[in-house]
């Protein structure tokens, strides 16, 4: 039997799991009592983070190929669809069943209203992302693509009650609608070129025989749509829009998993389809990439800095960290794609971490405006020890996983010979995580002063869930006396506090655990390895398949004196910022920042006309730096 | 040339998206660009003089038959297409009550 | 960016754009010349290796089921979301008091319309059923004929008046009918599993080519997508219909 083929129900159990819980629950949710619902999809959310870890440890040694129904290839050629599960696509779907399960806890509370709905749209959202993460098909890559578009965007408009949030929808639909037809496009393109469907056979059709101009559009068309969900610069205007006004378990979602998985479809994409292309286009398509990833890591932290609302300075927070793990990703060795991914995981849980932190406060206090919560922050101690830890960690705080990222990101970044690179990340995550901190500072200690940046962002302010979501109005006649008392309620409940803290737990377990950066460099080896990965899927090549090149962990990574060194150094930086902003300087240096970033905040009108306008710019551009980089 | 067509109707369609004062008017011009898509992808699968991939009461001399996987691979599509349409039409409903508008250039509820 | 500035922008991007399709469309093959070799074998295949005509089906339900499998959950997650985002608001009501004003009743439908609209469903829902089961043979399947059969009830609809309608209207039913069939699908998967082989195999007999009962689980995949799409756009049609004709801002 060859070893690498795999039949074991652990692959099709992680997505078969989750969606028959989400039709179960879709179909009999009138006949389940409320806290029957929540315990149900929990455990759903928790068996399916069970299987996704589960194979992460057993296709650690090669990936496994499942064929569904049967459907091996024959001579060669593909005749089904097939999952290609490696460490790496396995443990980017265990990050999105954590993080599921963490979101669906604290909706315990959140959504408190008699049909909570959501359960149904956060597993089918799950499903989506584990299938997207192990798929081998482009197509079927394609259809998780759209339904995690499906689930998220009717989850952003939940607070269908006030304009802000429909407006998010409004603007992500219609963009990432539109970024998938693209997909759609690259797909049929390439189909008439090479006639397969699966990622492996169209990798080695294409591979060897110089780029056509089909194969060139096809590639800007893929990455295109791919790079809207990711939210990268030009093609991210509506992601301030939906984060900044979606309910906060569905934010932990979007900013933990999903627009990660865009970035992993371009990787994925490039690694199995476009790298075989001669004429060594890799240091062209590196330029390209981290031309990208630069430009989406400066926006994020400039208009971070530049916010008042919360949710919206987390948006573009994590929008400034997609940047970087683009920069990582891009570079296009192993040991880039190990630090991004770990950074993925580390970020991903402290996001995370971050938001459910901010809910916290919404839930108290009614309000996301920084202006508006200053001082108010007595009696929520707890969140905000999460919120400052959860900023510190995502400035790279020792021994947290993230700064193991880190510091494989600029070991990989000195052997490519860019080593100004980390003078670029380091600056984005201070000033994204000083922003943050300045917010915590003000809230919580109550300093820097009590005006706030003329003029006021216009993002609506968010006040949180719908009247008939708060548990003090689920009574019925009682439709407006719960928004009468905004002020002070009762603590904090626990499925608000423990979900942020457990997350912050695993992120500092993980770290500590040794032997990660070896374990996620090879992994990043495996993924990046085309001929390895044709020869196991297509079984040309019978017997064990040759070991991807080892990829070695410099020393100067990892918990060395140097890495730790300067990731304090940032840590420090980013303390440093909040304090400048919070002095007496501040209101002199947020002119400063206005003058110089006026326009920048200009753009981003949250038009959806515009933002499709910044669409097709984005793709023709994508296309002009896709001819250069491939032929 | 026929493949033409479908590039300028997307194309047509996507400056109705960009300059659409209404929102159902945004959503079908969407929706028609989607339409193309699937079009382009069943020209893809076409061949000259074939017949529909169904093997039932077939002529003498059948001759050959068009591509099937493209046909499903638009199927799969038209469902997706269907579904944001009617998502986003779900969400113009709201938005009509609750801004009071359908023109997407007045809704400034979520701009910096 | 002002409505000017929008348009110029946009002119260049689409004129650059139109360039890059032009370029793509360009590369392909002529229309028409010949289809794919991995095309040409499923069509070869698919009669023999699995009793069908319609190789559509085959490819659908069979060798590429899991993909279909995403799409049913996309209409699930759809009919779900849409739920969500029209469910009645707190400041919502479904009757105002001056709805039940002596002189607001609400006028019978006339008789010729309603016996067209029963005749009309009745057909319609025949017509739905036969597309269903000739799935494997012809042109249709589970996802088409589950739009005919909501049809069905849309002409219902149409030949009354929804507020009275929506009484009777088995919301429950609808939504046990649309979660249900999308657990089949996967439950037929799991079938594969648990025979000894790999998911969604088609594991159930496959009969005789021509018959309607043939290609094993492609015909039972039919069956509950149609299910699950039937139920699915059903609520589709009473949530948008309760927003039009029922649900009230309290605030006038």
């Amino acid at each position: 039997m060859d070893p690498i083929v795999s039949t074991s129900a652990l692959i099709p159990a992680t997505v078969a799991v989750p969606l028959g819980g989400a039709a179960l629950m879709a179909a009999f949710s009138r006949l389940l009592p409320r806290w029957a619902r929540d315990l149900i999809a929990i455990a759903v959310a928790l068996a399916t983070a069970t299987l996704t870890l589960v194979l992460t440890a057993s296709s650690a040694g090669h990936p496994m190929i499942y064929w569904f129904a049967g459907w091996r290839p024959a001579g060669g050629k593909v005749i089904g669809v097939d999952y290609a599960v490696g460490p790496l696509g396995a443990g980017m779907a265990s990050l999105a069943a954590v993080l599921a399960s963490a979101a669906l806890v604290y909706c315990w509370r959140y959504f408190d209203s008699a049909r909570g709905r959501h359960h149904a749209l956060v597993l089918i959202f799950l499903a989506a992302s584990v299938d997207f993460c192990l798929t081998g098909d482009l197509f079927n890559l394609f259809v998780a693509f759209e339904l995690v578009a499906v689930t998220a965007f009717a989850l952003t408009g939940y607070n269908a009650g006030h304009p802000a949030p429909l407006q998010g929808a409004i603007n992500f639909a219609v963009t990432n609608s539109l970024g998938g037809m693209c997909v759609l496009l690259g797909i049929g393109f390439l189909y008439a070129r090479t006639g397969t469907l699966n990622l492996a056979q169209i990798g080695q059709t294409l591979a060897g025989r110089p780029a056509s101009g089909l194969t060139v559009v096809a590639f800007a068309l893929l990455a295109g749509g791919f790079l809207v969900k990711a939210a990268v610069v030009p093609f991210h205007f509506w992601l301030p829009d939906a984060y900044g006004s979606a309910p906060i378990p569905v934010c932990v979602l979007f900013a933990g998993v999903m627009s990660e998985l865009g970035l992993f479809a371009v990787i994925r994409v490039w690694a199995t389809i476009f790298s075989g292309l001669p004429g060594h286009p890799e240091p062209r398509m590196r330029a390209v990439l981290l031309g990208l990833g630069i430009l989406t890591a400066l926006v994020g932290a400039v208009m971070a800095l530049a916010q008042t609302q919360l949710k919206r300075m987390l948006a573009f927070l994590t929008m400034s960290h997609l940047g970087i793990y683009l920069i990582g990703a891009g570079l296009l060795t192993p040991l880039g794609l190990a630090g991004a991914s770990l950074l993925v995981i580390g970020d991903g849980l402290a996001k995370s971490a971050l938001f459910l932190g901010v809910g916290a406060v919404q839930h108290q206090r009614a309000t996301v405006s920084e202006t508006k919560l200053r001082g108010a922050g007595r009696g929520l101690a707890v969140t905000g020890v999460t919120i400052a830890l959860g900023a510190l960690v995502l400035a790279d705080l020792p021994p947290f996983v993230s700064s193991a990222g880190h510091g494989l990101l600029v070991a990989a970044a000195d052997q490519a010979g860019l080593p100004w690179l980390e003078f670029v990340v380091a600056l984005c995550v201070v000033l994204s995580s000083g922003a943050v901190l300045r917010a915590a500072g003000r809230i919580w200690l109550g300093w820097g002063d009590s005006q706030v940046t003329p003029p006021e962002t216009g993002t609506a302010d968010d006040p949180g869930e719908e009247a008939e979501d708060r548990p003090d109005t689920a009574d019925t006649g009682g439709e407006r006396a719960g928004r009468e008392q905004p002020g002070r309620r009762q603590r904090v409940p626990l499925t608000m506090v423990l979900p942020p803290l457990a997350l912050l737990a695993i992120g500092l377990g993980l770290g500590l655990t040794s032997g990660l950066e070896e374990h996620t460099a090879a992994a990043a080896a495996a993924f990046s390895d085309r001929a390895a990965y044709v020869a196991a899927v297509l079984g040309t090549r019978g017997g064990p398949v040759p070991a991807a090149g080892q990829v070695t962990v410099p020393a100067s990574a990892g918990l060395s004196a140097g890495g730790v060194l300067t990731d304090l150094g940032q840590v420090l930086a980013a303390l440093g910022v909040a304090g400048l902003a919070l002095s007496g300087w501040a209101a002199g240096l947020r002119r400063l920042l206005a003058a110089g970033t006026g326009w920048l905040r200009h753009l981003h009108s949250g038009l959806v006309g515009d933002q499709v306008t910044w669409l097709v710019a984005g793709l023709a551009l994508l296309a002009a730096l896709g001819g250069w980089a491939l032929h | 040339m026929s493949v033409l067509a479908y590039g300028v109707v997307a194309w047509l369609f996507l400056y109705g998206v960009v300059t659409s004062r209404n929102l159902i008017h945004l959503v079908v011009c969407l929706s028609v660009a989607q339409s193309a898509t699937d079009v382009l992808l069943l020209e893809i699968g076409y061949r000259s003089g074939g017949h529909a991939p169904v093997f039932v009461s077939l002529p003498v001399h059948p001759g050959p038959a068009v591509d099937a996987l493209m046909q499903a691979l638009a199927l799969t599509d038209v469902v997706v297409g269907a579904t944001v349409t009617a998502l986003l039409l779900a969400l113009a409903v709201q938005v009509h009550k609750r801004a009071g508008t359908l023109d997407p250039n007045e809704l400034r509820a979520t701009r910096d | 960016m002002s409505r000017r500035a929008r348009l110029a922008f946009f002119a260049v991007a689409a004129a650059a754009l139109a360039v890059t399709l032009g370029v793509g469309l360009a590369g392909l093959p002529s229309f028409g010349s010949q289809i794919t070799a991995y095309a040409a074998m499923l069509n070869e295949l698919a009669p023999r290796q699995r009793h069908v005509t319609d190789v559509v089906s085959a490819i659908t339900f069979d060798y590429r089921g899991i993909d279909t499998l995403f799409e049913e959950f996309i209409l699930l997650a759809a009919v779900a979301g849409i739920s969500v985002l029209l469910r009645p608001l707190s400041d919502e009501v479904r009757e105002l008091a001056e709805d039940k004003a002596p002189d607001r009743a609400i006028p019978p439908p006339s008789p010729a319309v309603w016996l067209l609209a029963v005749l009309l469903s009745s057909l319609l829902a025949l017509t739905g059923l036969e597309t269903i089961t000739h799935g494997v043979l012809t042109p249709g399947g589970g996802f088409q004929a589950g739009v005919i059969l909501a049809s069905a009830l849309y002409v219902i609809y149409l030949g009354t008046n929804y507020r009275t309608v929506e009484r009777y209207q088995p919301d429950a039913l609808l939504e046990a009918s649309d979660g249900v069939g999308a657990f089949g699908y996967v439950f037929i998967g799991l079938l594969g599993l648990l025979a000894g082989e790999v998911f969604l195999s088609n594991v159930v007999g496959l009969g005789v080519t021509g018959n309607m009962i043939a290609g094993g689980t492609i015909a039972l995949l039919n069956l509950t997508v149609g299910l699950e799409v039937a139920g699915g756009f059903a609520i589709l049609a009473s949530e948008f219909l309760d927003q039009t004709a029922v649900i009230r801002t309290g605030r006038r």
